[in-house]
């Protein structure tokens, strides 16, 4: 314990931190949320339970329902792709990891939003995909494809996909590929050799990369804004219509909360599925 | 070359600010507080030039700002705050507005009575209204067969995923009352339930719902028909003329702005010759034309060129004008909750 003790100074700042942008902004929420709305504007200091009973109503449970079917199905659909992307990412020669690796961090260094206006373009009636399919007799113009399901969901797996294939590639490139070598030498089927050995060993990575979208897909408001034309209710949508339009914070915060118990429940159960303790980068 | 260049704009700035004080007979200042972008030039210039008045024009973002900032200054400082309804509502009742001495302002006589006694000055002692947005139908009749008169059209089954609306629930779910011939700020909570079923029913109607740039969506082809704020209608028409516009018959929702002298303005009389100014048909019309709302000023209508007039100038047999207010907290949750039922429904 002495030993640390002048390191002390240069710990501060991480717990000063912590304290003011994780600490005391979630104390304020959680307390908001017990409080009730003003007439007008702003917060009335009255302590309440009807913010969470409200939550109760089948409307709210259902965006919650909602939310996590989206997210499921994109965390999904994220797993089928990202997962071989980072594993054969990993196994490439030092030359084609670099160019790979650029090709997934370069759109990054645009915002996410003009991203998903870039999608527009393409999803669009008598935009880019619409001419191609009409082009090639497939389909008859105009489509609708925007503001649609699948193009909320073509936008979550395009949005999060990079994180997957990060996380995956991580903990492959850790791999020792010597194993699975060796599996197969004693007459392990390269599926078996795959399952038993490979994903076990990149399973910490599997499941943080599971984390990394999964979570941040339950609160990804602004795509089904818009993509789905703002018809498809997520939670991350009724909070953030709470929150200004509605003009109804404490409710905002109350959703708030649940959803932060809800993703909590979900990391907990993530890490008792995988037995493991440590995932890979999280925690 | 920098530095010659920001040389010569600051000897420009000095010079130009110098001319600026020099001039003429000074009369003081009209110290004008209102969104950026509000008159033309023209008219600022035009008006210093005839009064002898120098404009200090200080601007806000939200309404919200304006009022914290009147608060603050307990109604001095500002000669005259253009602003909107439902805040000047608060201002008055805070006390921080005069009663308007309108013999003092010549053209107050041209205004338009259909934009006066509203809730928020129902004996229009504080205000003068100037520009109103009323949001309206508007369709591209290439892509749509069907005759759109009000806002029960919209319910029409023919425009399956054919609608784009704007995303105020407090709007939409006022014209759904409106259909239903009720007032768009009933408090009555059965009345509020039932629009709200029958809004349900909208659903399969909407293709987009966005608060941002909605007459894109017309103007791409993405939806037939839009329900949208005056200045997207304006920019909807501006690009297409060959859009449909509806005034709805069941009846209209109006936002005023207004304009009234804060409590302890420094220079009123600024102020009163200002608004008999802007008042004036043709200065009015000039206006209203740049600003892109409806002429509040009657006077002036006949001023506003034939192209503008569909979009600036409400026809004489529209329907009947109402602001949405702040209503009660149960009122407005349930409005909340029929909103968030139809998005749901709308996927």
């Amino acid at each position: 314990m002495k030993k640390t003790k002048g390191c002390i100074w240069l710990v501060m700042p991480m717990y000063i931190f912590t304290l003011i942008f994780v600490a005391f902004p979630f104390l304020y929420m959680f307390l908001l949320s017990f409080m009730s709305r003003a007439k007008v504007w702003g917060v009335d200091f009255t302590f309440t339970l009807a913010n969470y009973e409200k939550i109760l109503d089948p409307l709210y449970l259902g965006t919650f329902v909602d939310s996590f079917k989206l997210a499921f199905l994109s965390t999904g659909i994220i797993v089928l792709l990202g997962y071989p992307y980072g594993y054969f990412m990993a196994r490439m020669s030092e030359k084609w990891k670099k160019r790979m690796m650029l090709l997934i961090m370069i759109p990054f260094w645009t915002s996410a939003l003009i991203r998903l206006y870039g999608w527009i373009i393409v999803f669009r009636s008598n935009g880019i995909l619409d001419k191609v399919l009409t082009g090639i007799g497939l389909t008859d113009s105009p489509l609708k494809l925007l503001y649609t399901y699948p193009a909320v969901v073509v936008g979550m797996v395009y949005g999060l996909f990079p994180f997957m294939v990060l996380a995956v590639y991580s903990s492959a490139e850790k791999m020792d590929y010597r194993l699975v070598e060796a599996a197969r030498d004693l007459g392990a089927s390269s599926v078996k050799a795959f399952f038993t050995v490979t994903l076990r060993l990149t399973l910490p990575g599997l499941l943080s990369g599971v984390i990394l979208t999964f979570v941040p897909s339950m609160g990804l408001f602004f795509i089904a804004d818009i993509l789905g034309g703002n018809k498809i209710l997520l939670v991350g949508n009724v909070i953030q219509e709470q929150m200004t339009k509605g003009r109804n914070i404490p409710f905002a915060a109350a959703m708030s909360v649940i959803l932060m118990i809800l993703t909590s429940l979900m990391m907990a159960l993530y890490r008792r599925v995988s037995g493991t303790t440590e995932l890979e980068g999280i925690m | 070359m920098k530095k010659l260049l920001a040389l010569l704009l600051t000897g420009a700035l000095a010079v130009g600010s110098l001319t600026g004080c020099g001039g003429k007979e000074e009369k003081g200042e009209l110290n004008l507080f209102t969104w950026d972008g509000m008159f033309p030039q023209e008219i600022l210039d035009g008006f210093e030039e005839e009064t002898g008045y120098i404009i200090n024009y200080s601007n806000f973002d939200y309404d919200e700002t304006m009022l914290a900032k009147l608060e603050e200054t307990e109604g001095g400082e500002y000669d005259l705050v253009i602003a909107d309804d439902y805040i000047i509502e608060v201002v008055i009742a805070e006390g921080l507005a005069q009663k308007l001495d309108t013999s003092k302002i010549a053209t107050y006589d041209y205004l338009n009575p259909v934009f006066m006694s509203q809730f928020y000055d129902p004996a229009n002692e504080y205000t003068v209204p100037h520009g109103a947005g009323i949001p309206l139908i508007v369709y591209d009749p290439t892509l749509t067969d069907v005759e759109i008169t009000g806002y029960e059209s919209l319910w029409n089954p023919a425009l399956e995923d054919n609608i784009a609306i704007t995303a105020n629930y407090r709007v939409i779910n006022g014209i759904t009352l409106l259909t239903m011939g009720e007032s768009m700020n009933t408090e009555d909570l059965d009345k509020i339930a039932a629009a709200g079923e029958k809004l349900k029913e909208l659903a399969p109607n909407i293709r987009v719902i966005n608060d941002s740039n909605t007459q894109d969506f017309i103007l791409s082809g993405e939806a037939a028909v839009g329900f949208l704020y005056t200045s997207q209608v304006v920019a909807a028409l501006m690009t297409n003329p060959e859009l449909e516009l509806v005034v709805p018959k069941e009846g209209l929702g109006f936002g005023i702005m207004a304009s009234f002298i804060p409590s302890q303005a420094p220079n009123p009389d600024a102020a009163y010759a200002f608004l008999e100014y802007i008042n004036r048909p043709e200065n009015a019309a000039k206006c209203f034309e740049y600003l892109g709302y409806y002429c509040t000023n009657k006077a002036a209508e006949q001023y506003i060129s034939e192209d503008m007039k569909r979009l600036l100038v409400l026809p004489e047999d529209a329907a009947a004008g109402e602001i949405i207010q702040n209503i009660s907290v149960e009122a407005e949750d349930l409005h909340s909750k029929n909103w968030n039922e139809f998005m749901n429904a709308c996927d």
